[in-house]
């Protein structure tokens, strides 16, 4: 009796294989694991609220009002986004292999921009003060400001800086205040503005993307 | 061996353990930071009038909390759910509901110890800067009641929705809630109809709205209906979702796939017979009440003071004045008082009349006192003038010369601060406007004739140091004046400056009255 028999790797079952490549079916898999298909959801929620907002006129069309609603919607969208960031895994998934840091750079990244592009879907035809400028900088700064917050309190209280920062956003507004880093008051051009906007969205997803989310044994979710 | 003896009783304990070990207090930093920016430095901004520091309770404080507090509802209620247990913690002792009851009390006691903490904050603040007044009670306990509906409402829908994206998505509904409300209050753009009801109702029930005018609350008593009515609303939706919260267990389980929907499921898990007939009494009085709150607020109106009353439950005391105390000081010959809320301002008002008042001094019409009364009368805004004998100065707080809210605004540009009580003194002297409606006493007068005191208005301005420009210089004139009538008062302006002081004294002594009734034009002055 010999042992040749086993040490090969054991055949999987007839009919249980997949034909979707391994790193198709990981990144898959990594996505499920964040809830992806929820936040889409949720974004396409935030997005509907915005055109009704829009649609019937439950917010100013100018002025330095006009951007509370669009913002309050926006830092929402960006706050789910942030929240895609806890793993029900925790500490045990780090030891898993090298693709952790890319899948989780890949998926905040892509979530940034389908939220932008889900925002910007659901505003087609109706007037939305600022434009699609100043959406997407309001989506990418407070995302960033979202990842950052999820290295300190864990994926799923991401969501408290984003609307921090929302709230403090809303009295620049009617402050008027200039300085770059309160980019929502800055016109769609303001280059501070982008600059800082983009910063914050780097820098959150380089530490994410390295260092992952906070994770403690309670947050089992 | 010794015996432990635990020093509290059940639910006090179990209520000890989540004060310990909620989230609440590692955000109170952020909530501080943002509570500073948002509240504080716009409280600040504000004259230290009681009911005008205390607007912003519910104008700003109550839309950080409700960022915070409904996120973190949501949280909390989520936890039986976030960490798969609810079924572990089927098989305790106590219902379901008293589990429930405790985290929401421990979030709730934590929100509202913030939020009693931020009114004292401004509260003190305006103790040691108010020179009259005592700190209002209705619009603490309207945040109060909005702080713990938002905070119910978000615990709900963190027990019977417990997905991670329910904090932030309560959050930013509970916020747009919010603002819906500021848009509708505001009246600009009306809400066409949510639910089927008027945007106007839903606007007086929204906590959020503009300032209220400088003088609100100074010489006439708030009248408190509205805040009866929110607190009222806002009460009911918070006890119907409490009492919904007895029926959660059942609720979850009839929504579950597995019951398919099945009301014997429902019935099954939805707690004692007791436990639930209570919790459907709470959610019918809950939305009674809510429904009550509702149809009251439709009944409001205007009262003559700009507030709203509701017939129901107005009381007449509180539309009867505050008595009035002034505090006096004399310029020139002007005696200049204010009431005693604005006290800090009478000296910056005092020095910004003095130098106009020299120039009209004996003049005939010339006030002998500058006064300030009340900004609303019969539900108008009042408007600055002159009227009586001898003739008194009016103006409020909320409007001078062709200026609104300029006790709002901190006098960081003395100039743009004095121009408008130099101007609403120089107008209602030269062109003899009243006070209330802020129109001429007389008879119309003809345009070449608001030319002719539109210059001598800009004239005595120049000569007491303040550029017209600072208010633009054609207040009296009906609409932009042309580039000809522009250069036409220019030129009388400067004929009339070039003039010696004496002799200006002595033409408007002479033409004063033909001045006011319009029949000098600007090429009759000199």
């Amino acid at each position: 009796m010999t042992a040749a028999g086993v040490l090969g790797p054991p055949t999987a079952p007839a009919g249980t294989t997949s034909r979707t490549p391994p790193g198709a079916r990981l990144a898959w898999l990594h996505l499920r694991t964040r809830r992806v298909p929820a936040a889409i959801i949720a974004i396409a929620a935030c997005a509907g609220l915005l055109r009704a907002a829009l649609y019937w006129h439950w917010t100013f069309a100018a002025g330095p009002y006009a951007q509370q609603v669009p913002m309050i919607i926006e830092a929402g969208a960006a706050a789910v986004v942030a929240m895609t960031a806890h793993s029900p895994f925790g500490e045990a998934e780090r030891a898993t292999g090298r693709c952790l840091p890319y899948l989780r750079l890949g998926t905040a990244a892509g979530m940034c921009a389908l939220a932008i592009g889900l925002l910007q879907l659901g505003v087609i035809g109706e007037g939305l003060n600022g434009g699609l400028p100043v959406l997407a900088r309001n989506v990418i700064g407070i995302t960033g400001l979202g990842l950052l917050c999820s290295l300190i309190t864990g994926g799923l209280l991401a969501w408290t800086l984003p609307m921090g920062y929302m709230v403090f956003a809303q009295y620049a507004l009617l402050e008027a205040w200039t300085s770059p880093w309160a980019w929502p008051v800055r016109p769609p051009a303001d280059r501070g503005a982008w600059i800082c906007a983009c910063l914050s969205l780097a820098v959150g997803l380089l530490l994410f993307a390295v260092r992952g989310p906070r994770t403690e044994l309670s947050d089992n979710g | 061996m010794t015996t432990v003896s635990l020093p509290l009783a059940g639910p006090a304990r179990a209520l000890r353990l989540e004060l310990k070990r909620s989230a609440v207090p590692f955000l109170l930093p952020l909530l501080a930071a943002v509570f500073y920016y948002n509240t504080v430095r716009t409280a600040d901004g504000f004259p230290a009038v009681w009911t005008l520091r205390a607007s912003v309770i519910g104008d700003h404080m109550l839309f950080e909390f409700s960022a915070f507090a409904g996120g973190l509802g949501a949280w909390a209620g989520s936890r039986e759910g976030r960490r798969k247990t609810a079924d572990l913690v089927t098989t305790t002792a106590r219902a379901a509901w008293a589990r429930l009851s405790i985290a929401l009390a421990g979030t709730l006691a934590w929100l509202l110890l913030a939020f009693g903490s931020g009114v004292a904050v401004l509260y003190v603040k305006t103790a040691l800067q108010a020179t009259w007044g005592g700190p209002p009670v209705w619009p603490v306990l309207v945040g109060a009641a909005g702080v713990t509906v938002v905070t119910v409402i978000g615990f709900t829908c963190g027990v019977l929705f417990p997905g991670r994206f329910t904090a932030p998505l309560v959050a930013v509904v509970t916020l747009f809630l919010y603002q819906v409300g500021f848009h509708a209050v505001l009246g600009i753009d009306p809400v066409p109809g949510i639910h089927g009801l008027g945007s106007g109702t839903y606007g007086l029930l929204s906590p959020a709205g503009p300032p209220p005018n400088p003088d609100a609350g100074v010489y006439y008593r708030i009248a408190p209906d509205l805040s009866v009515v929110r607190v009222m609303f806002l009460a009911g939706i918070a006890v119907a979702l409490f009492g919904m919260l007895g029926l959660a267990p059942g609720v979850r389980r009839l929504a579950s796939p597995r019951s398919r929907g099945s009301v014997r499921a429902f019935l099954a898990h939805g707690g004692s017979w007791p436990l639930r007939g209570a919790a459907l009494v709470l959610i019918a009085g809950g939305l009674a009440a809510a429904v009550t709150a509702f149809s009251l607020a439709g009944t409001a109106r205007l009262d003559p003071v700009g507030g709203w009353e509701i017939p129901a439950l107005h009381a007449a005391a509180s539309d009867r004045p505050l008595p009035v105390a002034e505090d006096c000081t004399s310029v020139a010959t002007l005696r200049v008082c204010v009431d005693q809320a604005f006290s800090d301002d009478l000296s910056d008002v005092a020095d910004a009349l003095k130098p106009v008042a020299g120039e009209i001094a004996g003049l005939p019409g010339a006030p002998a006192k500058a006064a300030e009364v009340a900004s609303m009368d019969g539900g108008q805004q009042v408007m600055s003038g002159t009227a009586g004998n001898p003739p008194v100065f009016e103006f409020t707080a909320e409007h001078v010369g062709p200026i609104f809210g300029d006790f709002n605004a901190p006098a960081d540009d003395p100039a743009q601060w004095r121009a408008p009580f130099q101007t609403g003194l120089l107008d209602a002297f030269v062109a003899g406007l009243a006070p209330g409606s802020g129109q001429h006493a007389g008879p119309a007068v003809p345009p070449a004739g608001l030319a002719a005191q539109q210059a001598v208005v800009n004239a005595l301005l120049t000569a007491a140091g303040t550029a017209p420009s600072e208010i633009g210089g054609n207040e009296l004139l009906p609409g932009q004046p042309s580039a000809a009538t522009w250069a036409a008062i220019g030129a009388a302006t400067r004929r009339f400056l070039a003039l010696p002081a004496s002799a200006r004294r002595a033409w408007l002594a002479t033409h004063l009255t033909a001045l006011r009734a319009g029949t000098i034009t600007l090429a009759q002055v000199p």
